[in-house]
């Protein structure tokens, strides 16, 4: 029973939380955002990875041993993860110019690269944790700050210094403050679900093992 | 027993899903931009939704007496959710007459108008909204749309002299 309510209830309701806190803009009016294009592609390539690690055991979600509701309720824990892995990535990004591109590329790249290196559930859990913190002081932090209107005289000048060396590209829209409690708690909540997610274990990987072993040995 | 405890949780879990995605995806599609409205908005998917008569009145009655400022404000309290096609059309017939000039109309209120009349069409059955109100010239919404429209249009009628003796509506 525990299984079926962390499947039924907690993950699916954690991934579509993500979602939706995650797509909230507070600018001069609010918005919701769904994911775009190209962030479903990077989820899918997170997904992915999760799967690689053994952060996701698919196997313990969908089965021929499940009974057809238990393997509904994976494949929509699955479609969850994948809609909220594209909103927290989404939520990295930064909303125009170059700083968007780059970011894109940036995690396009890094997550290609975490799949070639193929890590195991805890390393991709705290590379993970290390990449959106990163991401997240960039936007929210250091991009904002260059972005907001400058109280200072001094700062006023270096803003518009900036602004004419990188002929716009580099500042953005400038966020409402409790944009960045929600990114972060978005970001939280990711990896709190991505953690709650059913894992292969060592146990279960020998049972997979021992499994493909009886089946290959019947054949001969 | 444990079957069917796992079975019922499972299903029930389903139904909260489908729920909890029905319900961010209306979110997308409407874009709430207040409390109001995402509560307003649910409660009107139901039928549950109703208009603030009391403030609707005061409403009405600001917009007779040509104060059309006190009259959105009173109109948006009566509709805090945007979900009345009447009283949006009220809003925008606001908008007309405040813009109105004999010389020229204010582009920035008829473009509120002609926003609060695109919503009174939108939510108004089969888009056909007639307003009973032997006090309006102007008593559906395609009539007040084209007026709003014309209003902004840029044209040679704008220099005939005789627009100056144009009555509001």
């Amino acid at each position: 029973v525990t299984i079926a309510v962390r499947e039924a209830f907690v993950l699916p309701a954690a991934f579509l939380t993500v979602l939706l806190l995650g797509s909230v803009r507070i600018a001069q009016s609010t918005t919701l955002m769904p994911p775009s294009a190209f962030a479903l592609v990077l989820g899918l390539l997170l997904v992915r990875i999760a799967v690689q690690s053994g952060t996701l055991a698919p196997d313990r979600l969908l089965a021929e041993s499940r009974s057809a509701l238990a393997n509904v309720n994976g494949a929509v824990v699955l479609l969850a993860l994948w809609l909220a892995a594209a909103q927290t990535l989404a939520v990295l990004i930064p909303e125009s110019g170059l700083p968007r591109i780059v970011f894109g590329v940036f995690l396009l790249i890094l997550l290609i690269n975490t799949a070639a290196a193929a890590p195991d559930r805890i390393r991709l859990l705290r590379s993970l944790a290390v990449t959106f913190g990163t991401l997240f002081l960039l936007k929210f932090v250091v991009l904002r700050e260059l972005s907001a209107p400058g109280t200072s005289g001094l700062k006023r000048v270096l803003q518009t210094l900036l602004e004419g060396l990188t002929l716009g590209a580099l500042l953005q829209p400038v966020s409402h403050a409790a944009a960045s409690y929600l990114a972060l708690l978005t970001l939280v909540l990711f990896l709190v679900a991505l953690f709650l997610l059913p894992a292969r274990t060592i146990e279960r990987t020998g049972v997979l093992v021992k499994q493909r072993i009886d089946t290959s040995l019947e054949r001969r | 027993v444990d079957e069917r405890t796992d079975q019922l949780t499972r299903l029930g879990g389903l139904a909260f899903t489908v729920a909890y995605a029905a319900f961010i995806g209306w979110l997308f599609a409407r874009q709430p931009q207040t409390v109001a409205q995402i509560t307003g908005g649910l409660a009107a998917t139901i039928g549950a939704y109703r208009v603030d008569d009391q403030a609707f009145a005061d409403g009405l009655r600001f917009f007779r007496a040509d104060q059309f400022v006190e009259a959105r404000m009173a109109f948006a309290r009566a509709d805090p959710a945007i979900r009345d096609a009447n009283t949006q059309f009220y809003i925008a017939y606001s908008y007309y007459r405040q813009g109105w000039g004999r010389l020229y109309h204010d582009d920035a209120l008829y473009a509120e108008g002609l926003s609060a009349i695109d919503r009174a069409l939108i939510l108004a059955p089969d888009g056909r909204l007639v307003v009973d109100d032997d006090n309006l010239q102007i008593r559906t919404g395609e009539e007040l749309k084209a007026e709003l429209e014309a209003g902004r249009r840029r044209d040679s009628s704008d220099f005939n002299p005789m627009r100056v003796f144009r009555e509001r509506k």
